[in-house]
Order: structure tokens, then C-alpha cells, then sequence
């Protein structure tokens, strides 16, 4: 009784235990070799921990930043990081061992409805599966579940979303890729159907971004850390500038306010860094074990791939989307505090990714014209979603940040509705 | 959903009747002719190749020739949006064969797809 109280107190309350455990029988149901097994098991037990890690040092440069923000212009200024929220759920919340058997729950509840509805979606993209993970815990957890109900909701939740979310894609997917074989998997679905909505209004379908030339390819993009300091260190310097040497002064000590906003902006971008090592670590051996399980059991399954899919069917559109998006995304973060909510300041590579491919989207249904008008809605629609959920994720913990893709943003308005509806009775 | 109506106009036009014998002389034609071709004619050849092929459902040929032209040059384009399609087909196959290995294989495949098409355009390829 004694060893067993001890291995249920120190060790199935630790996370990054429980989430070693759930890898260890992914692999194990995969018949690895006991030396894969063991080796795969302490890898993902050090990604946990590797995030861990990242998340702190994020938070540390945030909680500097979110405060001289406050003195500055007198308003919350929140920075969207899908990332960070993950970090600060699994670490700081203490919902690690939730988020990683609710993943895992989200794999099952999609391979079940994928066998037994007609929408044979198997949902294949790793971190988006994380991020939905963390917000159906996080939000079931504030609706007041516990235990296992929240597990078994948070993962029925989850595994609809991704099954649902290919499946209110995939009318544009069919029109893009001319053929009902692939599938899109990326968390910002509600936000690219909007889009294509606007760009449908709005476009002539029959002048396509791809009849301009234009280059190939975002080559200041080529490295993901230098493109996200690249917009940081401004955030960070304006910021330092208008709270004023005596405001940074609690922080920065005796070293010039500048020198060390400019230098908290670069820890940001380093915890950015270590967090997503350790995301690809931990997600390393479980995705492709659950991968492999679920085109085993559902062999008719459309696999519903990351956004990067669609690149090669419209690359001008890409570049288009990502332009626009941007545009609206600093239009969006100008009106989100005259509407009474925090400001938000957007994530380069989440305008990168969700408005590159918004940018097909609108392309296929709307051409060029759709496609700036269509965007340019996008970018406002990616910023003022979130903005909408922030008070809520304040009210949970979370500090100095929101979410970026909008799909896992509506998970979190799921949840509340239900609450409210449930509160009613 | 303003979507749904054109989806099934555009399967009842679908399913063009298609000779697979001429697609496979025709390809083998080609074929004999990427001896005498390098560079852009080449990558060119190959294209069309594969997309004879693809149309006469020969995936492991139409991969193969796929395959050789992304090597040759690293392009959004036809071949890259056939091989996903035609991965994604092998990988189909594979599972229910229940091959373990072969949609590993195939996986792998489509991943690194998509990682090239994410590197180019972002410069990195």
C-alpha cells in the first residue's frame, strides 16, 4: 500500500511522467523494440521539460514587457502566442498531464468518428492537435471539470474539432487541389472559410494572384527565430521608449533601458526557441505512433495535413495572404482597444502560416481582388477573435498573452457557451 | 453553405474517359527521349511524364519520374501537388494491405513533401 500511495503521490502526478507514459504505450502498441521504447519514452519526458523550461524564460521577458506596456499607454498589450499559452497551461496552470492524455484522447475520438460517420478525416498535424489539446483542458478545466470527466469531454470536444474542421475546409480544398483525396489540418479553418466568404462577395475569380510574377519565395522569412525578433525588438523598443527610463528602471537596474528591453525582446525569442525544442521532442515519438495506428484502423481515411500542403498550388497566393493578413492583423490591433479589450500585438509566423494559406483560400474563390480584400479581413479577424477571448483567459491565469489560431479560440467559446447554457438549469 | 452547390456540378463533369494504353506509349515515347535532354528540358520531359502516367494510374512509375524532376529542380507546381496525391494513394494501398512499414514509408514521404514546399517559400531550398 506504502509503495503504491508513494508511486501515485511522486510519480502519476508528475507530467512529464504521465506524458513519458502515454508515449510508452504508443510505441508499445507499435511493437517497437524495447531499446526505441525506453529511448522514445525519455525523449518525450525531456521535450516536456524542455518546455518547461522555454515557457519560463517566456514568461520572464513577458511579465517585463506586459507591465511597462500597461505604464506606457495605460492598456493591456497582449502578445499572441499559441506556444506560450501551451507553456504556461503545462507548466505554471499544472495541466501538463491533462493536455498529454487529452491528446492523446483527441487521436482516439478522431479514429472512432472518423470509422463510424461518413467524415473520414484523420487529423495529422502534431502541434495544432497539441494547441486544440491545451485549449479543450484549459477551458473544461474553468467550466469547473474535473478528473475524468474533463478528460473524456476536453478529448470529445478536441477529437470533433478535428474531425469537424476538415471537413468545413475541405468544399475549398476540393475546389484547390481538384480532387476530394487530401485533406486540411491546421486549427485556423473558421478563419480561412471566412475568407474565402469575403473573397467570394468581394473578388473575380477569373484574375488569379498566380497569373502575376512575383518571387518565389519569403526569403526573410528563411529563418523562423530572426523573423519573430524581427518584429519583437520594435514591440520591445516602443515600449521601452514611451514608459521612460525611470518605468524600465525596476527592471533594467543599472543598465541602459534601451540595451536591456532590446536585450529581454531576444529572451523572448530564446524562450520561443527552447519551448518549441521541447514541443518537437515531446511530440516526436507520439505523433507518428498515433499516425500509424489511425491509418491502420480507418484505411480510408483522408489525412488532413499541415496548411504547407496547399504552397504549391498557389505560391503567389501565399505571399499575397501573408502581405494582406499582415496589414489587417496592425489594422486589428489598433481597433481591439476601442472596443474596450486589450490590445494584440500579432505573431509574424502565425500571419505567415494562417494568411499564406488564407491567401489560397481566398485566391480559389475570389482572385487577386478577393484575395487583398479577403486577407486584409483576415488579419482584423485574427486579432479581434482572440481579443474576445482574453478576458476569459485572464480570468484562468494566464498572463500577458493570447491564442493565435482561431479555431482553438472558438473551443474556448464552445466551452463558455456550454457553461452558460448548463448555468441556466 | 455557398460552397457545396459547385462541388457536385464539378464531380458529374468529372471522370474524363481516358485510353490507359496510349497514355503508357505515349509516356514510353517521352521516355526515350530524356536521353537526349538535360536542364530545363528535361525537368520539363519529366513533368510530362509523370502526368501521363498519374492519368494512366501507373503511381510507382508516374513517382518515379516525379521524384527525379523535384530533384532536378525544386518547383511549386504539377509535380509536387501529383506526388502528395500519389504518396497519399501508395499510402492508401498500404494500409489496406495493412503494411506497417509501407505507410510509415509513404508518411515519411508526404512529410518531407511538405517540408520542401514549406523551405521554398521561406527561400530555404
Amino acid at each position: 500500500m506504502q509503495v503504491l500511495n508513494f508511486i501515485i503521490k511522486n510519480i502519476l502526478t508528475q507530467a512529464s511522467v504521465v506524458i513519458g507514459l502515454i508515449a510508452l504505450l504508443g510505441l508499445a502498441l507499435q511493437k517497437k523494440p524495447v531499446g526505441a521504447i525506453i529511448s522514445g519514452t525519455m525523449k518525450t519526458i525531456l521535450g516536456f521539460l524542455v518546455l518547461s523550461a522555454g515557457s519560463s524564460v517566456i514568461q520572464g521577458s513577458l511579465a517585463i514587457f506586459g507591465d511597462l506596456f500597461n505604464k506606457a499607454f495605460g492598456l493591456k498589450g497582449l502578445v499572441a502566442s499559441i506556444e506560450g499559452i501551451n507553456g504556461q497551461a503545462m507548466t505554471d496552470l499544472g495541466l501538463g498531464s491533462e493536455i498529454a492524455i487529452v491528446l492523446a484522447g483527441i487521436f482516439i475520438v478522431n479514429i472512432i468518428l472518423a470509422r463510424v460517420t461518413k467524415f473520414k478525416y484523420i487529423f495529422l498535424t502534431g502541434q495544432a492537435l497539441l494547441w486544440e489539446s491545451t485549449l479543450c483542458v484549459v477551458f473544461a478545466y474553468f467550466t469547473g471539470l474535473r478528473g475524468l470527466p474533463l478528460i473524456l469531454v476536453a478529448s470529445i470536444v478536441g477529437g470533433a474539432f478535428a474531425t469537424l474542421m476538415p471537413a468545413f475546409a475541405q468544399p475549398v480544398m476540393r475546389q484547390i487541389t481538384g480532387s476530394d483525396d487530401i485533406a486540411l489540418g491546421h486549427f485556423c479553418t473558421i478563419g480561412y472559410m471566412f475568407t474565402a466568404l469575403i473573397s467570394k462577395l468581394t473578388g473575380d475569380k477569373s484574375k488569379s494572384t498566380e497569373d502575376i510574377a512575383l518571387p518565389q519565395s519569403l526569403e526573410f522569412l528563411q529563418d523562423t527565430y530572426l523573423s519573430v525578433m524581427v518584429v519583437m525588438v520594435p514591440f520591445y523598443l516602443i515600449v521601452a521608449i514611451f514608459a521612460g527610463p525611470a518605468a524600465c528602471a525596476e527592471y533594467a537596474g543599472d543598465t541602459n533601458y534601451i540595451i536591456f528591453m532590446f536585450l529581454q525582446a531576444l529572451q523572448f525569442v530564446t524562450g520561443l526557441y527552447v519551448l518549441m525544442a521541447g514541443v518537437r521532442l515531446l511530440l516526436a515519438e507520439l505523433v507518428p505512433a498515433f499516425q500509424g495506428i489511425s491509418m491502420k484502423l480507418v484505411p480510408n481515411s483522408k489525412p488532413a495535413l499541415d496548411c504547407p500542403v496547399l504552397f504549391p498550388y498557389a505560391p503567389n497566393a501565399v505571399i499575397f495572404g501573408f502581405i494582406f493578413t499582415t496589414i489587417g492583423s496592425i489594422i486589428g490591433m489598433f481597433i481591439t482597444p476601442l472596443m474596450g479589450l486589450p490590445m494584440i500585438l500579432p505573431g509574424v509566423m502565425s500571419n505567415f502560416f494562417a494568411g499564406g494559406t488564407a491567401g489560397i483560400f481566398a485566391n480559389q474563390v475570389g482572385g487577386r481582388r478577393g484575395t487583398a480584400i479577403g486577407c486584409i479581413a483576415h488579419g482584423i479577424f485574427i486579432i479581434i477573435i482572440p481579443a474576445l477571448l482574453s478576458p476569459m483567459l485572464g480570468q484562468i491565469g494566464f498572463q500577458n498573452m493570447t491564442c493565435t489560431d482561431v479555431d482553438t479560440v472558438f473551443t474556448g467559446f464552445f466551452f463558455m457557451i456550454i457553461k452558460s447554457i448548463t448555468g441556466i438549469f | 453553405m455557398f460552397f457545396f452547390k459547385k462541388k457536385e456540378k464539378k464531380q458529374e463533369e468529372a471522370a474524363p474517359v481516358v485510353n490507359k494504353e496510349e497514355l503508357i506509349a505515349k509516356a514510353a515515347e517521352k521516355v526515350n527521349a530524356l536521353e537526349e535532354s538535360e536542364g530545363d528540358d528535361r525537368v520539363k520531359l519529366l513533368n510530362e511524364i509523370g502526368s501521363l502516367y498519374t492519368q494512366a494510374e501507373e503511381t510507382d512509375q508516374a513517382i518515379k519520374y516525379y521524384e527525379e524532376s523535384l530533384e532536378l529542380c525544386k518547383q511549386h507546381g504539377k509535380a509536387s501537388t501529383d506526388l502528395m496525391k500519389l504518396y497519399n494513394k501508395k499510402r492508401q494501398e498500404a494500409a489496406e494491405a495493412k503494411d506497417d512499414e509501407k505507410v510509415k514509408f509513404y508518411m515519411e514521404k508526404v512529410q518531407s513533401l511538405m517540408q520542401m514546399s514549406k523551405d521554398m517559400i521561406r527561400g530555404n531550398a
